[in-house]
């Protein structure tokens, strides 16, 4: 086993200890050892979901690139693509799930659906996103072990995928109408989130493919270093997008000047947490990943393009909570804070070790999964090859 | 000589006109508070009285008073706002369910299932007034010494905490993981009250009489009478979510 692999599943480990005890927390305090409030509603594992779930759309997009587009370049990625999207799928939504106060109830999502909202629609968009990608993954896996029907199942392929395609912009869509349909939060009510959520995604989608290609790809194939350099080019040129998306976002509400928004804002640059904004966000999920990517001797080594890969995912994390809770912690109505004294009943919000605990063991499954997938299902074109 | 001016009074109106919106079909009632700024003195009895009649849990809380200091010495006042729900006509939190879990009933009062509840608390975070609490499961006893023989402990004291609250009609006992806990909560005019022929807990606590309660569609109301003043207004009302509770200025 590679010194790598050994490293990973050592941290997996860890992380699935860790996780154990979130989990037994969660189920049997309910959330009680949660830090979140009723003013401070949503916390680290909605802004979760919400990064794996858009990462999961995004990833999706590079499957069919080559299903559907048949770009050379990123021949036999697919499978990869579409085990990635059923993973971060899956995390994100065990995330939600935990979060939910009576998790046994989900399926009352199912029997007796809202179809006015947002989050309904959602759920009922992710089981069909999940169902597709399930069976384009078992169709990508099949082509190839029997003879004939693999031209059939091509076309399957890029039938799912023409299905696929517009279900991932509702689903990573639906996630900034999530928010931005609420009339309460002037931070989140802004018309462009649609249209900005799925650009997010489809970035942290080619950082994904970035991290994931360095780590599991092959060194001596010519054509991975042409991936890597085509996904660090698309993943610059999406980081500068989303760098201008949150300019504008910003210097509109600053120079609009209401009040909520303006508090919203102040509470991301300059309150308590100033330092997840510009240290962890702007500098190591931003620049600096801009930074190795447009360096062509650094670029083109598929560990730094890797590193660049995983901190453009951590910036996207911590950028989803910085979208979560600012909004969250600016009263609706001033003296709100004062009027009733409980520690629920606060605008301020750090995660507990519970949710913390939480997150890191379903990451930690998530990680576990794809590593044996990845073993077991052949994803990659070298394995393929070899098989 | 003196001369007693006999008046009545307003809860003992409030309570006739309340009979009278009783007989009437649920639909035909339109079920409005209005609260008195100028009455209230910010004792925080509604406040209490909520707590009380619904069992609230820490960190739920109905109705909340907010307290403003306006102008600086010595030109300095102060101000109270009590925040139940606003039972808003045109609700935010509403349509963001997920499993129609919270709703308008019939008589127009905004309310939550426990049952069908899944806790996501999108509708929390909807709602322009901060009217939603999440109900966490924590009880007011949790952490304190079980203390035996002189003082009252957890164990006695806990007692009370489990008695079963009666919000919507129905006994909601405090057990671990089940409705109200994990549910978002939120005031309902204490509908099992005025289904009983009692005006709602805050509205009869209030010391100062700041509060009123009624039927809005009846013209001969009292709160029918105040809302048509000049002097009334509504909580964002530019949001369009048509607050059923009105403000005296």
């Amino acid at each position: 086993m590679k010194p790598l692999r050994i490293i990973l599943w050592v941290l997996i480990a860890l992380s699935l200890i860790v996780g154990a005890w979130g989990v037994y927390d969660r189920l049997v305090n309910g959330h009680e050892n949660a830090a979140y409030g009723s003013y401070v509603v949503w916390g680290l594992w909605v802004a979760m979901y919400l990064f794996l779930a858009g990462t999961a759309a995004g990833t999706f997009f590079f499957a069919t690139l080559d299903y559907l587009f048949r770009v050379r370049l990123f021949q036999g990625t697919g499978r990869l693509a579409l085990f990635a999207t059923l993973i971060t799928l899956g995390a994100g939504l065990v995330h939600i799930w935990f979060d939910q106060g009576h998790m046994e109830r989900i399926w009352k999502v199912y029997t007796r659906p809202n179809p006015q909202s947002v989050m309904a629609q959602m759920v009922w968009g992710y089981t069909l996103f999940g169902l597709l990608t399930t069976v384009m993954l078992v169709i990508a896996l099949r082509v190839g072990r029997r003879e004939g029907g693999a031209a059939r199942a091509r076309r399957w392929l890029a039938f799912l995928s023409v299905l696929g395609l517009p279900l991932t912009l509702f689903l990573s869509g639906g996630v900034g109408a999530l928010l931005g349909v609420e009339i309460s939060r002037p931070f989140w009510h802004v018309g462009l989130f649609p249209v900005q959520f799925p650009v997010f995604s489809l970035a942290s989608g080619a950082a994904l493919m970035l991290l994931i290609i360095s780590l599991f790809g092959d060194a001596h194939n010519p054509q991975q270093a042409q991936q890597l350099r085509v996904l660090a080019i698309a993943t610059v040129v999406l980081q500068v997008v989303k760098l201008y998306f949150l300019w504008a976002d910003y210097s509109q509400s600053l120079y609009g000047g209401l009040p909520q928004n303006v508090a919203a804002i102040n509470a991301v640059l300059f309150g308590p947490y100033w330092w997840a904004f510009w240290i962890l966000q702007i500098l190591l999920g931003s620049l600096v990943p801009i930074l190795i990517l447009v360096l062509p001797g650094v670029a083109r080594r598929p560990a730094w393009a890797g590193v660049a890969g995983a901190l453009v995912l951590f910036g996207f994390a911590v950028a989803r909570a910085n979208i979560v809770f600012p909004a969250l912690t600016v009263p609706e109505i001033e003296a709100l804070q004062q009027a009733f004294s409980d520690p629920r009943l606060q605008f301020a919000y750090f995660p507990s070790p519970m949710e913390w605990a939480l997150s890191i063991g379903i990451l930690g499954a998530a990680a576990a999964a794809f590593l044996l997938g990845y073993t077991w299902l052949r994803l990659s074109v070298v394995q393929q090859e070899v098989a | 000589m003196t001369t007693v001016l006999e008046r009545e009074d307003i809860l003992l109106r409030m309570q006739e006109e309340l009979k009278r919106a009783l007989a009437k079909p649920r639909e035909q009632r339109r079920w409005v508070m209005v609260i008195d700024l100028r009455k209230c003195v910010g004792c925080s009895a509604c406040t209490i009285a909520c707590i009380a009649e619904n069992k609230l849990p820490p960190g739920v809380v109905y109705r909340p008073v907010m307290e403003e200091e306006i102008g600086s010495f010595p030109n300095v006042t102060r101000r109270f706002l009590p925040r139940p729900c606003m039972q808003c006509d045109n609700p935010p939190c509403v349509p963001v369910c997920p499993v129609s879990a919270t709703y308008k009933n019939a008589d127009g009062v905004v309310v939550i299932d426990y049952d069908e509840c899944i806790g996501c608390r999108y509708c929390i975070t909807a709602c322009p007034y901060a009217a939603r609490t999440f109900d966490f499961g924590n009880t007011y006893t949790q952490g304190t010494p079980v203390a035996e023989g002189l003082i009252v402990g957890r164990e006695r004291a806990d007692d009370y905490e489990r008695i079963p609250s009666f919000e919507y009609g129905e006994a909601w006992p405090r057990e671990r993981e089940t409705s109200p806990i994990g549910n978002t909560r939120k005031c309902q005019f204490c509908l099992h009250r005025l289904n009983a022929g009692m005006l709602p807990a805050c509205v009869t606590t209030c010391i100062g009489r700041a509060t009123y309660f009624g039927d809005a569609n009846d013209p001969d109301s009292l709160v029918s009478e105040l809302i048509s003043r000049s002097n009334v207004m509504r909580l964002k009302e530019e949001l369009g979510t048509q607050p059923r509770v009105y403000y005296l200025l």
